[in-house]
């Protein structure tokens, strides 16, 4: 029974998307309790799927019985099954909280609006167990068709921003078959495994070498890394408040891993190709991610621009961990990943609740409603120290990791880049709480009421989640390191 | 909103050719298990004859609440598809290998045909049925709020 889990983690959301249309045909109002069902269940199983391959070692699924370099393969190792695991649990949360905040605009259609959300989360799952080229290619897609909708479903001012991503989006996968098809032409196979067992032979062959450019360039776009990030702020600020938390926690950090698997898994970390060392290479575009993600963060007045510009600028210090090539680094980053995941979640829950319940959207706004709302500036303090990075919240801990990994390889300029985004992080969030703690004479009078309880169970998991991963991060670290580590590193 | 075809020809010519169009979809979907073929091709065969129908008499063609509900199809064959995998997978096996689907009196040979022909048919049913949404949604959008609503 445990070799099916990672199929059944796949397969609960799958049903429940494609059989609710059918099942909530004449009860529209079922649609959420079933999908917050199905996300517990998929809670349970990834807990058990990830004792399983603690206990047991990685599983291997073959779809179909076909064996590995032939079929498609999945592999739930220790990465997979920790990443599972956080995406279960945020998933959760995202569809716990996106009962109240549910788009009027959107009437009827909420049973399309649950599918949606079911069919991203099963093509996240997919993405991180595959380890074929093609089939990421596919979840890569179904995920991010998925997200358009969501991004676009209250109409106005979002469509546009959906139809931008979906444009830069379309490139990308566009960019990545292409890179993908190279790659085909050159090894003959899709299976990860099979292809890292050729490549060490065809490191100088150009076809390889523009096939790799192109996959970068497109899991770029997917991820948002630097000079390719142009639709995400947009994308998320203007994607309808239920919606952008499991967007801004889970699609670009999914798309990240797929990157990580390309470049430790298939690649092999250490590789020079043209005499420029890979991991040099990861390292520079995460510094470059790191400074001007923060930089322009410092610049927004909309509380979810200036987020999203953070999830930007974090994604680069997540790339200089993983740009080390040591194993303090490479766990660091993960580790960094994992609480930005949490983070992120938690930052734009709290948009949420500041929108929907307070009417809030910009910096100037909060302040004015500061003193009335304890939820929301009670976890804002939170998300704050672990976004900058103080201890004992998780992102400290992920900090001190990639910094020790960094001292470790004697790579001075990233840890340069590290400190100064911290110094930028710190920056931004000065600027919301001497917004919310300055002496406002204008107070926002809001007749708000009470909080609802899922406002309240959202922001308060996420926060406990942020100390709570920086209280037990040195298991979780010796996790990473004992089982998430790529082969031969 | 579209309206029927209002030429003699177009109207006769079209209960001719939608059967025989019909007929060699359901023949590529199954002729998909001993050469050229399969789920994909023959759904969207079937889906353009029902198109071409459409197009030719028009959306109020049959007015039943059946034909609406049609719609959801796209569900009914990815349920297929995946109920299919999982009964594979409740016989002991791997998602979709037919070899563990659990009917007896069968040999594996004969499973392993049974199986892949019923997953080909759940595919042609949705790539049928989105074909025919697509077409839907472009033409009219109280159609597309019907067919979602009802």
């Amino acid at each position: 029974m445990s070799h099916q889990l990672p199929a059944i983690l796949f397969l609960l959301p799958l049903f429940a998307a494609i059989s609710m249309p059918v099942v909530c045909l004449k009860h529209r109002h079922w649609s959420q309790p079933i999908s917050v069902a199905i996300l517990a269940a998929m809670v349970l199983v990834s807990i058990l799927n990830l004792h399983n391959v603690i206990q047991h070692g990685e599983v291997r699924y073959m779809f179909s019985g076909w064996s590995a370099p032939i079929g498609i393969e999945w592999v739930a190792d220790g990465l997979a099954s920790v990443t599972l695991v956080l995406l279960s649990v945020l998933g959760l949360l995202c569809v716990v909280f996106t009962g109240p905040t549910f788009p009027k605009a959107l009437g009827g259609r909420i049973v399309h609006f649950y599918t949606l959300i079911l069919l991203l989360v099963c093509a996240l799952v997919g993405m991180v167990f595959t380890r074929d080229l093609f089939n990421l290619f596919v979840f890569l897609e179904v995920a991010a068709i998925s997200s358009y909708a969501l991004i676009g479903v209250a109409g106005g001012r979002a469509l546009f921003a959906a139809f931008r991503y979906l444009i830069l989006g379309t490139i990308g996968a566009s960019l990545y078959l292409l890179g993908v098809s190279y790659l085909y032409a050159v090894t003959g196979t899709l299976n990860m495994a099979d292809m890292a067992n050729q490549l060490p032979l065809l490191i100088s062959s150009k076809a390889l070498i523009g096939g790799l450019l192109f996959m970068f360039m497109g899991l770029g776009i997917k991820m948002a890394l630097v000079p390719f990030h142009a639709w995400m702020p947009e994308a998320y600020t203007h994607a309808p408040e239920s919606v952008s938390p499991i967007l801004a926690s889970l699609v670009t950090k999914v798309a990240l891993l797929g990157w990580i698997r390309i470049t430790y898994w298939v690649l092999g970390a250490p590789i020079v190709i043209f005499n420029i060392p890979i991991l040099l290479l990861v390292a520079a575009l995460g510094t470059l991610a790191a400074v001007i993600g923060a930089f322009l963060a410092l610049a927004q007045q909309n509380i979810k621009m200036m987020f999203a510009y953070g999830g930007i600028s974090h994604i680069g210090i997540i790339l200089i961990g993983l740009g080390q090539g040591n194993q303090t680094g490479f766990a660091g980053g993960i580790f960094y990943l994992l609480n930005d995941a949490v983070m992120q979640a938690a930052l734009f829950f709290l948009a949420g609740v500041a929108f929907c319940q307070y009417g809030v959207r910009t910096i100037d706004d909060l302040g004015r409603i500061g003193k009335q709302a304890p939820w929301l500036t009670g976890s804002l303090v939170v998300i704050a120290l672990g976004m900058i990075g103080l201890p004992p919240t998780g992102g400290f801990f992920g900090k001190w990791y990639i910094l020790l990994g960094a001292l470790e390889a004697g790579n001075y300029v990233s840890i340069a880049a590290v400190l100064l985004s911290t110094l930028l992080t710190l920056a931004y969030f000065v600027k919301l709480f001497e917004s919310i703690f300055r002496q406002s004479s204008t107070q926002l009078d809001v007749q708000s009421g009470e909080i609802p309880f899922s406002f309240k169970l959202t922001l308060g998991v996420t926060s406990a989640a942020i100390i709570l991963l920086g209280l037990f991060s040195a298991p979780i670290v010796q996790l990473l390191l004992n089982h998430a580590l790529p082969p031969g590193f | 909103m579209i309206r029927p075809h209002d030429s003699i020809i177009v109207q006769t010519l079209g209960r001719f050719l939608i059967p025989v169009v019909q007929i060699f979809g359901l023949y590529v979907l199954f002729f998909g298990q001993y050469g050229p073929g399969g789920g994909f091709v023959g759904g969207v065969i079937l889906g353009t004859g029902m198109i071409l129908s459409v197009l030719i008499f028009g959306h109020d063609a049959s007015r039943s609440q059946y034909t609406k509900n049609v719609l959801h199809g796209d569900g009914v064959g990815m349920l297929i598809y995946a109920g299919v995998g999982g009964l594979c997978m409740i016989g002991g096996g791997e998602f979709l290998n037919y070899a563990n689907l659990e009917i007896p009196g069968l040999e594996t040979a004969s499973r392993r045909s049974l199986g892949i022909v019923l997953t080909q048919i759940g595919v042609a049913i949705d790539v049928a049925v989105t074909a025919v949404s697509i077409v839907f949604s472009l033409s009219a959008e109280e159609i597309m709020e019907d067919s979602i609503n009802g």
